[in-house]
């Protein structure tokens, strides 16, 4: 062959691989570092200088992985992504401490009258939006109505509002004000409830309780959610879609400037421990199949590690009403038969708790009491056939949500255990995300694998909301009047001890009645880089970066 | 060239109906999927009446046909494609553009590198056509072409960034970073095999044709006869033929690697709206997706034209 | 991961229709080592696959809490996964699903589907050529993977109803139970877009063979449009389906391995390779328990592997010219 040929050839290669070298070289180069990062980068991007010089990681500046949110409007948010940006733009009336206790915020004070049913909120004099106007009663009153009103299009606004007087009906478009929100004077409101319910406060320190700016919203009514004008902590200074977000402290924030002055939260990427170790974000989750390494004392990493039970539970739901679960013992024996403790040390590695009843660590009325079955497949056995489907098991289907990956590997184990212990052979239906829910309300499901999280930290908003029946978050279609009566006393008890025993008591009989197996707690695992201080994971989502410092080495 | 500019014509006015048969097939698919975006939204929060006031405001209470007139009116007319049920604030292009964008970027890399890589070694492989060189190297495109995507990104994530901490284990950070390094490896490295076939296989056609084998009776050199020759006349056929099938494939091959290592590329975003079932984001991209492979391929077919003298003079099927 | 990989046949158009008989191309195809070990790798498993519930040692589900993430081992040769299930079992399982899939999908989308629609338009011309190419058109213009996923996702609950309507009706479970409805779901899917590829150059074959002699005497004879199009034009065209049958078997297990990858394609628990490399391949699980994704991909590579030189070989002995 000829030699020319081959060797232009080679040489042609050979110029080739060296070109490509040194582009992986250039590029291997560049990244390490995030400072050159973006200069190559053109994205369409309107705050394209401002990023530029605050992407230096630098003092002041925490960097962290975030969610992509979907827009940023409280009073229709209900996506956790979205809401854990939303507590630190905007504030509402009251909010939750680290604690998880209820503490004024926009109000300077309130006041509940000797019925429980008038709160008096006192505002703060140097409150203000991001753009420095006062917030005053009326911002107030237009927040709580906009996020009412139909055209808000909001579906969580009546579940959260709705207890004030009149709320259902501006909902519902029968009314234009909410007549339960009266202004008193330029810095005084009063909210009416519909009767004296002691969580009412709880309810308001949620997102669809907090303050917006009217003459935005007016101004610029589709958009005004990408500059949002809040009152909280930190302003949005730049969002680019599925890309990053950058928060900014509002200096003239009522309770003292952020200490914190920026956040980056970065909305793309891959493994967020392999970036933490890197050194490219700040704070990370950790895995289950990462656990192991980083909770032994010897691993470097595990002086940074540390964990937050959150308020949150994952159970198996049985629908009360069909066949075979409409007989207590059968559901009694599914509880029974499976041993959650060893699907949580094999499967789970031992990374969240199993459940001892259904409140969790941290609501108020939790105890440690072992509430929950223990694992007894003889009993389990005893049970099936004392019950009435004994000798005549329908076909039974557990229904899991979501398309999107595999059935959970707990899901396959729990059911095999009913397979072993019981010789009842449940299927899994992975259920389109879509009908999932709406499925479980209309009775579609025998038995369904579902997880619920607390939206604020009161009984109420899980065994009233869940196992009232005429809830219609009632998804076991459970119909107990007894439980019913107790949930009604509960909700208006005016003595908090009084009221949680009530609560623990309802508990009680719903895991012995096995309207549910409560199989996990929730557990976050987090690595802080040591130069973050103050930094505190929280049990639910409410706002945590004010306090925090960092002191980048 | 009467037959020819007529069928580009054709194609060009074929456009707009492909478009609108679509989409209007598309509108009745999305909405006749499971559940709608609305209840999806809401998660665990059950309020049907509430989610009624809330389909009364986006007007998907109305009958599927009434719904798809405002649709087609509103984009003909205003170039509106609706509003995106999950980011309520942004207009579909502002939402998808930017992530056409960063694939666009990706997977711009790859193709670059997949026919400079490609093309000399299918040539070489025509040129040592009877020797050992010839079937390995066509073997070693094919195995690496066989290696599915979602093992090979995993184990380029565990060395190279989990190991060597060389690159960033995802994420897109602009043209020229270390987060390219991965995508474009996991994009190219399938592709050479179809590209270094291609210009075999024409290479070798080029070589027995007549003008080559009169230039070697000429008595030039075979190096001159590959390069000025050879190559002329084959290669760039194959790089325009090849363009059209290797940039749906890299497109396709775009997903998983997205959502492999979290970049926030056009194919995520699809599969992310599709489960959310955000019915106007789904229609917005088939439509600009649709267009644009329809666009690109004329001008694929012009191109060859304008290269390729032989088609030129009419010799080549269009189908 | 394009579903019907054209690339190959696109080399074949562009050459002569082969006129040497089909046992003369067998057995040059014989003559190639390396094509014959890549049909008797791809016959193994298929064969593996087809008697899968007879030759895997523990059932696709069977667990054992005990027995979490072995490494290889005797009783457990590929090791077991997180719930203690066997490996090796479930790649012959997943195998299973391969088979079915590939085999029911190149049935009808991947040659009935384009021989019948590609040929009749060759032949016929005019409004069903017209009608034909431009469907074509419009298909092979959407955007494939997200029409994939787009349609499984949407049309599953009412194919999974109308399945277990179906099944009410003639007193059996047996669809759902093997996970049959969701075999013919993708490839309904795979075959509504794969066909496009093969019809055109099967139709652009058919122009140039229509003309020979032995097609106009038949049509002087009076012979109808059936008996001309599978007695007198089909054996022209064979050459190019079995090219673009190895490569279109490949494609078709990538695409529902890639569907199966993100969720949308065999549900559990039934197994499929997809499902194996989504367990396999995130970084932590991969990085202390590697053989979770390198043995089902390996699986998945050699098969792929197999069917492209072997489609490589196919492309070489049925359109050579003489060597």
């Amino acid at each position: 062959m000829n030699n020319r040929l081959q060797l232009g050839l080679i040489g042609a290669a050979a110029a080739l691989i060296l070109v490509i070298a040194g582009v992986l070289l250039f590029s291997v180069g560049g990244g390490g570092d995030k400072d050159d990062s973006a200069s190559g980068d053109e994205t369409p991007s309107a705050s394209e200088t401002e990023s530029a010089d605050i992407e230096s990681g630098g003092e002041g500046e925490l960097v962290i992985r975030g969610e992509d949110p979907l827009f940023l409007d409280p009073a229709v948010v209900q996506d956790s992504g979205s809401a854990s940006y939303l507590v630190e733009i905007f504030s509402g009336l009251v909010r939750l401490d680290k604690d998880l206790a209820i503490q004024p915020d926009l109000a300077e004070s309130y006041e509940v009258s000797a019925d429980g049913t008038v709160f008096t909120f006192k505002l703060r004099r140097n409150a203000t939006f991001h753009d420095g106007r006062p917030v005053l009663p009326e911002d107030v009153k237009y927040s709580i109505e906009r996020a009412l009103a139909p055209e808000t299009a909001s579906v969580v606004a009546e579940n959260f509002l709705g207890d004030i007087v009149g709320a259902k009906d501006m909902a519902r478009g029968r009314a234009d004000s909410v007549s339960g929100v009266k202004i008193v004077d330029d810095s005084t409101i009063e909210i009416t409830i519909d009767a004296p319910k002691p969580y009412f406060l709880y309810k308001m320190t949620y997102p669809t309780a907090y303050v917006v700016d009217q003459r935005q919203i007016e101004g610029n009514p589709r958009r005004w959610t990408q500059q949002p004008n809040g009152t909280g902590p930190y302003k949005l200074a730049e969002w680019r879609l599925g890309e990053q977000i950058i928060l900014e402290a509002y200096e003239n924030f009522y309770l003292g400037p952020p200490t914190l002055k920026t956040v980056r939260f970065e909305l793309s990427g891959g493994s967020g421990l392999v970036a933490y170790e890197d050194g490219d974000i700040d704070i990370t989750g950790v895995g289950l199949d990462d656990l192991e390494r980083i909770q032994d004392p010897a691993d470097v990493l595990n002086p940074e590690y540390s964990q937050v039970t959150r308020q949150s539970l994952d159970y198996i739901g049985f629908n009360t009403n069909v066949p075979p679960f409409d007989d207590p013992l059968v559901r009694q024996a599914f509880a029974l038969s499976v041993d959650r403790a060893k699907i949580a040390e094999v499967i789970l590695k031992d990374a969240i708790p199993v459940a001892n009843g259904i409140l969790m660590p941290g609501v108020p009325g939790y105890t440690e009491v072992q509430k929950t079955y223990p694992y007894d497949p003889e009993e389990a056995k005893r049970l099936l056939e004392q019950s009435k489907y004994a000798d005549d098991m329908p076909e039974i289907t557990l229904a899991e949500s979501g398309a999107g990956g595999t059935v959970g590997p707990t899901t396959e184990a729990i059911v095999q255990y009913w397979s072993d212990n019981l010789g009842i052979d449940v299927k899994i239906q992975q259920a389109e995300s879509g009908t999932f829910f709406s499925d479980i309300d209309q009775g579609r499901y025998q038995m369904f694998h579902l997880g619920w999280i607390m939206d604020y930290p009161d009984p109420e908003d899980i065994l009233d909301i869940l196992f009232h029946s005429t809830s219609r978050q009632n998804n076991t279609r459970y119909s107990n009047p007894e439980i019913d009566a107790l949930l009604e006393s509960a909700r208006v008890n005016q003595d908090a001890e009084a009221r949680l025993q009530t609560y623990q008591e309802v508990e009680d009989k719903l895991v012995k009645d096995a309207v549910w197996i409560p199989m996990f707690y929730d557990v976050a695992h987090v690595l802080v880089k040591p130069y973050v201080t103050n930094f505190e994971l929280p049990a639910m989502i409410i706002e945590r970066y004010r306090e925090v410092e960092v002191d980048r080495p | 060239m009467d037959g020819l500019s007529g069928h580009i014509i054709r194609r060009l006015l074929f456009l707009p109906l492909t478009l609108l048969i679509v989409s209007f097939a598309m509108f009745y698919i999305t909405r006749w999927g499971p559940g709608d975006p609305i209840s999806i939204y809401s998660g665990q929060y059950r309020d049907e009446e509430a989610f009624d006031r809330v389909r009364e405001q986006y007007g998907l209470d109305l009958p599927i046909y009434q719904q798809y007139r405002i649709w087609l009116s509103d984009i003909v007319l205003h170039g509106d494609f609706g509003p995106s049920f999950q980011y309520r604030d942004r207009d579909i292009p502002d939402i998808i553009f930017p992530k056409m964008w960063v694939s666009f970027r990706i997977a711009l890399f790859a193709f670059i590198l997949t026919f400079f890589i490609g093309i000399p070694l299918g040539i070489y492989a025509a040129v040592k056509r009877g020797s050992w060189i010839d079937p390995a190297l066509i073997g070693t495109f094919l195995f690496f072409r066989s290696i599915p995507v979602l093992v090979l990104v995993p184990i380029l994530v565990l060395f190279l960034s989990d190991r060597w901490g060389l690159v960033p284990p995802g994420g897109f950070d602009g043209m020229f970073t270390a987060s390219m390094v991965i995508p474009t490896i996991a994009l190219t490295v399938p592709g050479i095999a179809g590209v270094a076939r291609l210009a075999r296989t024409s290479t070798l056609l080029a070589m027995d044709d007549d003008f080559v084998r009169t230039a070697r009776a000429k008595g030039l050199s075979e190096y001159v006869v590959i390069t000025r020759h050879v190559v002329r006349v084959s290669v760039l056929p194959i790089m325009t033929t090849a363009i059209g099938l290797d940039l749906v494939s890299l497109i396709e091959g775009a997903l998983f690697i997205e959502i492999l290592l979290g970049i926030p590329g056009i194919g995520r975003f699809v599969f992310e709206s599709v489960g959310a079932q955000d019915y106007n984001v789904i229609l917005a991209i088939v439509m600009i997706g649709t267009a644009a492979f329809v666009i690109a391929n004329l001008a694929v077919d012009l191109m060859l034209i304008v290269i390729d003298p032989r088609i030129r003079a009419g010799q080549r099927g269009l189908n | 991961m394009a579903y019907i990989d054209t690339s190959s046949m696109t080399e074949y158009v562009a050459e002569q229709p082969a006129t040497s008989p089909a046992f003369r191309s067998v057995r040059r195809l014989m003559r190639r080592k390396l094509a014959v070990v890549c049909l008797i790798i791809i016959l193994a498993l298929y064969l593996i696959g087809i008697f899968a519930p007879w030759i895997a040692p523990y059932g696709y589900a069977e667990q054992n809490l005990d027995a979490s993430f072995q490494g290889p081992s005797w009783e457990h040769p590929f090791g077991t996964d997180r719930n203690g299930r066997d490996i090796l079992s479930r790649c012959i399982f997943a195998m299973q699903t391969t088979v079915a899939i590939t085999l029911a999908t190149v049935a009808t989308g991947g040659i009935m589907l384009p021989l019948t629609l590609g040929m009749l338009a060759g032949y016929r011309r005019g409004w069903t050529d017209s009608i034909i190419m431009r469907t074509g058109e419009i298909l092979s213009a959407l955007p494939g993977l997200p029409m994939l996923i787009l349609i499984t996702v949407t049309l599953r609950p009412r194919f999974v109803g109308w399945v277990e309507n179906l099944e009410d009706k003639i007193g059996t479970n047996w669809f759902t139970d093997t996970g049959f409805a969701d075999f013919f779901l993708i490839f309904f899917v795979l075959s509504l877009f794969g066909w496009v590829g093969g019809a055109r150059l099967i139709r652009t074959q058919v122009f140039t063979l229509r003309g020979a002699d032995y097609v106009t005497a038949a049509e002087s004879f009076g012979a109808s449009t059936p008996r001309i199009l599978f007695r007198h034009l089909m054996p022209g065209v064979m050459p190019l389906i079995v090219v673009g049958l190895s490569a279109a078997l490949g494609a078709i297990a990538l695409a529902e391995i890639g569907l199966t990858f993100i969720g949308v394609g065999i549900q559990p628990p039934h197994p499929s390779f997809g499902a194996l490399i989504a367990d396999g391949s995130p970084r932590s699980v991969f990085e202390n328990h590697p053989q979770l994704l390198l043995i089902p991909g390996g699986v998945v590579c050699l098969l792929i592997l197999s069917f492209n030189l072997l489609g490589d070989a196919l492309n070489d002995v049925l359109t050579s010219r003489n060597r």
